[in-house]
């Protein structure tokens, strides 16, 4: 079990570091809690755990969102609200 | 960053130009050109069009709705991803892997989640050596969980799924945002 374990981490150091560091900084831009501080001292670790933060957020989001959808499509007739979807849509 | 806004801008003004309003211009982001603008306009009045198509066959499903089981919003959370993944057009690995198992989905996360918890308490105890941190691949790890599909990529394929789905789910999120706020005033308005 050791052994696999070394040889694992010795075939990822293949990639470089600086590569890493580049995904980093780029994951590092799309966060906002992240983006919005200052962003030098940021270490690789806490933008994981920010960016994880993050996707658990989105997902809370859209859950909800999904949640009150239903619930209006549910009181709603279907063939005025896409009309009605795609009507604001042409006129954006 | 604001290399993103004007890639952003330029799609909606420059549409003579750019035959392909898919191609993101090079100004400083090196990303693969061939990804999906997530934060264009456009895009997102397509995602919002194939998510209103699709919502109504939940529609016409549910219409008697039943009362006994009032799943309808996780119905609604699994279509609004699989239109997402189909407008990533399966370039990325999360959105092959959202069209690959609509199904069981669910259901395999909660099973996962009971079967991880019993094994991390047995697989650390190996002394390694420090490549590459194991606090950091710890984290890596979580986030391999939470993008679809990505639980054994190498670290850097992992990071651009990541960055793709994140630009992914804050369009998904401003869609469905604006719908329902469309849905809240167009009720008002047919009631009136």
């Amino acid at each position: 079990m050791s052994s696999r374990r070394s040889r694992q981490q010795s075939g990822s150091s293949r990639i470089s570091d600086d590569q890493i560091i580049e995904l980093v900084s780029k994951l590092r831009q799309l966060v906002p809690e992240i983006r919005d501080r200052r962003s030098d001292k940021v270490s690789a670790s806490k933008v994981l755990q920010e960016t994880c933060n993050y996707i658990r957020n989105l997902h809370r989001e859209v859950d909800d969102l999904s949640e009150r959808l239903s619930q209006l499509l549910a009181t709603i007739d279907a063939d005025s609200a896409e009309a009605s979807i795609i009507r604001s849509l042409i006129n954006q | 960053m604001s290399s993103l806004q004007s890639n952003a801008d330029s799609t909606n003004s420059e549409p003579l130009q750019r035959s392909n309003p898919k191609k993101r211009r090079k100004i400083g982001h090196t990303n693969s050109p061939t990804l999906v603008p997530w934060r264009s306009d456009t895009q997102q009045r397509i995602y919002s069009s194939k998510l209103a198509h699709a919502l109504r066959h939940v529609l016409r499903r549910n219409h008697p709705p039943p009362p006994a089981k009032s799943n309808t919003g996780r119905e609604v959370r699994e279509t609004a991803d699989r239109v997402l993944a189909a407008t990533a057009k399966g370039r990325t690995r999360w959105s092959r892997a959202i069209l690959a198992s609509p199904l069981n989905r669910w259901k395999l996360r909660r099973m996962h989640k009971k079967v991880r918890k019993a094994a991390t308490g047995l697989a650390k105890r190996s002394p390694e050596t420090r490549r590459r941190l194991p606090v950091v691949q710890k984290k890596a790890r979580v986030l391999g969980r939470l993008v679809p599909g990505c639980r054994k990529l190498s670290f850097p394929n992992l990071l651009e799924e990541a960055t793709d789905y994140i630009s992914a789910l804050e369009m998904q999120v401003r869609a469905m945002t604006a719908l329902t706020e469309l849905l809240t005033g167009g009720t008002s308005h047919a009631s009136a």
